[in-house]
């Protein structure tokens, strides 16, 4: 990792899940780092199951934005929607994301068919020079909480070498910035997200 | 001890969101009355303010409409005081007509009018350019880029307002307002009146003698404050060749990422404008002079651009101009640096970035399922929306409004034939019925009520007119974030002790069909809609039910049943097919489930489908 590296990290989820924590969680991480950065959040459906999308600029970008082609990382907080950015994706980008759905209602009310995770890690795979699925509910769930899913895959985003700062640098901004009730269910979702990546990487 | 926003001392680096920047610069400021009515992208102002204004020294309130808010907020500036009101664009359509004098007769005590807009209609009905409105009204207009240069600007906005004695606008759009970037904070002014408000009757009473003369005022103001444009650092030339380019509001973020990925930050000259109104005329007929080739790029209407067109034509300077149809720029949506990198690239005369591939096709990617925002499980807005559906079909046609009952469109509920603004549910309903001669069924929440129903029910009374309406009461502003209400009993910061009552209102307007029902409760909503159905005139139904979400946060409900399916059969398939509550989930099968995460235990579910059951949580 360098300090100088510049990423653009697209997050992109569904109402609940935790993406604009995770979001200000990173931005926060960054600066603690003494890094330049923007993030960017789209509000107001959230509540409502709609598609949140959220990004990360580190290192010196004044836009808050990214546009298709430019995400150096996108994280997928839910497989679907994962499959829906990928035109965000810079040449030679990182996928990281969740593999466990959250059907959308067309889908939950049996209107239309869920697209199999097989498929969507195919077209990940056509799309970046490496890609990363964990299951992030049932890790965050073994962390204490399912809700701590967004730190799982914060944690797995530091173990992918596409940040100018690592674990340790989370830990201490989860610390100083979440409820001291969250620490130890959160530090261990950063844990076991960089865990869950780091297995793959060398099986 | 106080939060940061109001605490943290001069050098301090904090992480804040746009709108969370400039609450800071307006507390810098020394700001003394904060209005507002809430309204995405602008919401997190007012309430950053309302959980701040126990230990600020401001008085805040939330207004019960933008128009409202305006006067409050400008007779604050009137008694001398340091005024701040906040709304989202369209909001400033309510606003404009104590906008356009407030302008002529001046604000002695200072006073910012926060515009949020919201190009790509990330939550709003239209993209309206509002610095539009500024030019018409004679603001100055402020359009900050940043995080920082929002505490900035907002900070100056006021100070400069209570100087120049003459309202200023800050404009920013959703991109701002939701942005996130390190603030370094300055000292906090002491909040201090501009003195005792004085008697003058010939300046503060605009009637006709009074406006003409005052008219005059505002446009020697205008120039002195361009003089000030002139030399603001807020406006700035930088970078060297003979490609220009002039910019403003977000995309100047934009274009300095663009010059940098191009590697053109030293071959263009940038002009930048922070404050674009009035124009600074000799800064930018000396930018225009000294470049043979000009882009202008701001997102929306072709505002700038054209006042550039008009300067370069008086005063003679033969620049090509190139701004909105050029490579990409339109009107529409917003603009990203792709965007601008491909147009820049076209105006410098160089390789344009290669387009971004991605290897699945975007026919793929358009034909995933979606995600529309929906009515969350539990939401009485569904229970009402469906018995509703259940008396009147597709007989009726449904008249809606803004709040989270506009989510109501979606099938099968289909509850939303057309809409205007925001009150618009109870007159525009009142002129359909009337034209078409088909039953009305209007949908109104209890914040949009007070906001601008009020008027429409005494015009339908007044004047005759025929229609059911509906008022959603959910005990608190829903689609902004729950903020209070005239009519709500308890809020965030604890109970509202003059409550205002909508069947009191209804009745003092003179609806005499008033029936008031628990919209979960299905059958007792059905007989009252039945009634209503046969009567003529102006009747109403309220449906009264708290919010799921202010349930929760704020009446501190816990749910202690949830409803399950012991067994998939035609009435539970057909509960979800007319219901589609997002707690339930189909299986490929045709098998169904009630994720009791999701069920909050409203057991409408139930009422529809006599195999569908309740258990307490947590039990198999």
């Amino acid at each position: 990792m360098s300090r100088t590296m510049r990423t653009r990290v697209f997050l992109t989820g569904v109402g609940g899940q935790g993406t604009l924590t995770a979001t200000k969680i990173l931005a926060q991480a960054a600066l603690d780092e003494g890094l330049a950065v923007t993030a960017g959040e789209i509000h107001g459906m959230a509540q409502r199951g709609g598609v949140v999308e959220s990004t990360v600029l580190i290192g010196g970008y004044q836009s808050p934005r990214i546009a298709h082609g430019e995400a150096h990382v996108l994280l997928g907080f839910e497989p679907l929607e994962t499959l829906r950015a990928l035109p965000y994706l810079a040449p030679g980008g990182i996928v990281v994301s969740s593999s466990e759905a959250v059907p959308p209602i067309g889908v939950a009310r049996g209107k239309e068919k869920p697209v199999p995770l097989a498929e969507i890690e195919t077209a990940a795979r056509a799309c970046a020079a490496a890609v990363h699925f964990l299951p992030a509910i049932s890790l965050g769930l073994r962390a204490g909480a399912p809700q701590a899913a967004n730190m799982v895959l914060l944690g797995a985003l530091c173990a992918v070498d596409r940040l100018p700062f690592g674990l340790a640098r989370l830990a201490e901004t989860i610390k100083a910035n979440m409820s001291p009730r969250l620490h130890d269910t959160n530090l261990k979702a950063i844990e076991l997200g960089a865990q869950a990546v780091c297995e793959a990487k060398s099986a | 001890m106080a939060h940061p926003l109001l605490s943290a001392a001069p050098g301090d680096i904090h992480l804040l969101l746009g709108n969370e920047a400039i609450v800071r610069g307006a507390v810098e400021a020394g700001v003394e009355v904060v209005t507002c009515y809430p309204g995405t992208p602008s919401s997190e102002v007012p309430d950053t303010f309302f959980r701040l204004a126990p230990d600020g020294k401001f008085s805040f309130e939330y207004s019960t409409n933008e128009k409202v808010a305006l006067e409050v907020g400008g007779g604050a500036a009137l008694g001398g005081a340091l005024t701040l009101t906040t709304m989202k664009h369209v909001g400033v359509n309510v606003a404009a007509d104590p906008l356009m004098t407030l302008a002529y007769i001046g604000v002695p005590g200072g006073l910012v009018l926060l515009s949020a807009d919201d190009p790509g209609c990330h939550s709003s009905q239209n993209e309206q350019d509002n610095r539009i409105y500024a030019r018409l009204a004679g603001l100055p207009v402020f359009e900050p880029a940043s995080a920082q240069e929002a505490k900035e600007m907002t900070r100056e906005a006021l100070l400069l307002s209570r100087q120049w004695q003459q309202p200023v606008m800050l404009r920013t759009t959703t991109r701002l307002n939701h942005l996130r970037g390190p603030v370094a904070f300055d000292e906090v002014r002491e909040p201090a009146s501009a003195g005792e408000p004085v008697k003058n009757p010939r300046r503060f009473v605009p009637i006709p003698a009074v406006a003409r003369a005052r008219h005059v005022e505002l446009l020697k103001k205008l120039e002195e404050i361009r003089a000030w444009a002139e030399t603001t650092p807020f406006n700035h030339v930088s970078g060297k060749g003979g490609i220009g380019v002039a910019v403003s509001g977000i995309s100047r973020a934009y274009v300095a990422d663009a010059l940098a990925e191009l590697g053109l930050t030293d071959a263009v000259r940038v002009l930048s404008l922070g404050v674009s109104n009035p124009l600074p005329e000799k800064l930018c007929a000396g930018f225009l002079g000294s470049v043979n080739r000009l882009l202008v790029v701001e997102e929306g209407e072709p505002v700038l651009e054209n006042e550039l067109r008009v300067l370069a034509q008086k005063q003679g300077i033969g620049v090509e101009i190139l701004g909105k149809g050029f490579s990409g720029l339109t009107r529409l949506g917003e603009y990203d640096t792709r965007i601008v990198a491909a147009a820049l690239a076209e105006a410098a005369g160089i390789a344009r970035p290669a387009a971004p591939a991605c290897a699945v096709p975007a026919a793929t990617i358009a034909a995933l399922s979606m995600r529309p925002p929906n009515l969350c499980a539990g939401c009485p807005h569904r229970a009402a929306f469906y018995t509703v559906r259940q008396v009147f079909g597709d007989s009726a046609f449904y008249s809606s409004d803004i709040g989270c009952y506009t989510l109501g469109i979606l099938p099968p509920l289909a509850m939303a034939d057309f809409l205007l603004d925001m009150g618009s549910s109870v007159s525009a309903g009142c002129g359909f019925a009337r034209a078409s001669g088909k039953p009305v069924v209007a949908f109104i929440g209890d914040s949009t009520f007070f906001h601008s129903g009020i008027t429409g029910v005494i015009n339908a009374v007044f004047n005759n007119h025929d229609l059911l309406l509906v008022v959603l009461d959910n005990h608190t502003t829903a689609m902004t974030g729950g903020q209070p209400h005239p009519g709500v009993e308890v809020h965030a910061q604890g109970s509202n002790a003059c409550r205002v009552s909508i069947e009191g209102v209804l009745a003092a307007c003179g609806v005499c069909e008033v029936r008031t029902v628990n919209p979960l409760n299905l059958k007792a909503t059905r007989n009252a809609l039945e009634e209503l159905k046969g009567m003529k005139g102006v009747r109403a139904l309220v449906a009264r039910e708290a919010c799921i979400i202010h349930a929760r946060r704020i009446l501190k409900q816990k749910p202690v049943q949830t409803a399950y399916v012991p067994e998939t059969t035609d009435s539970v398939r057909a509960c979800l097919d007319t219901l589609a509550c997002p707690a339930f989930a189909a299986d490929q099968d045709g098998g169904v489930t009630i994720d009791e995460t999701s069920c909050t235990g409203c057991m409408v579910c139930l009422q529809v489908s006599k195999d569908i059951k309740a258990k307490k949580r947590g039990n198999k």
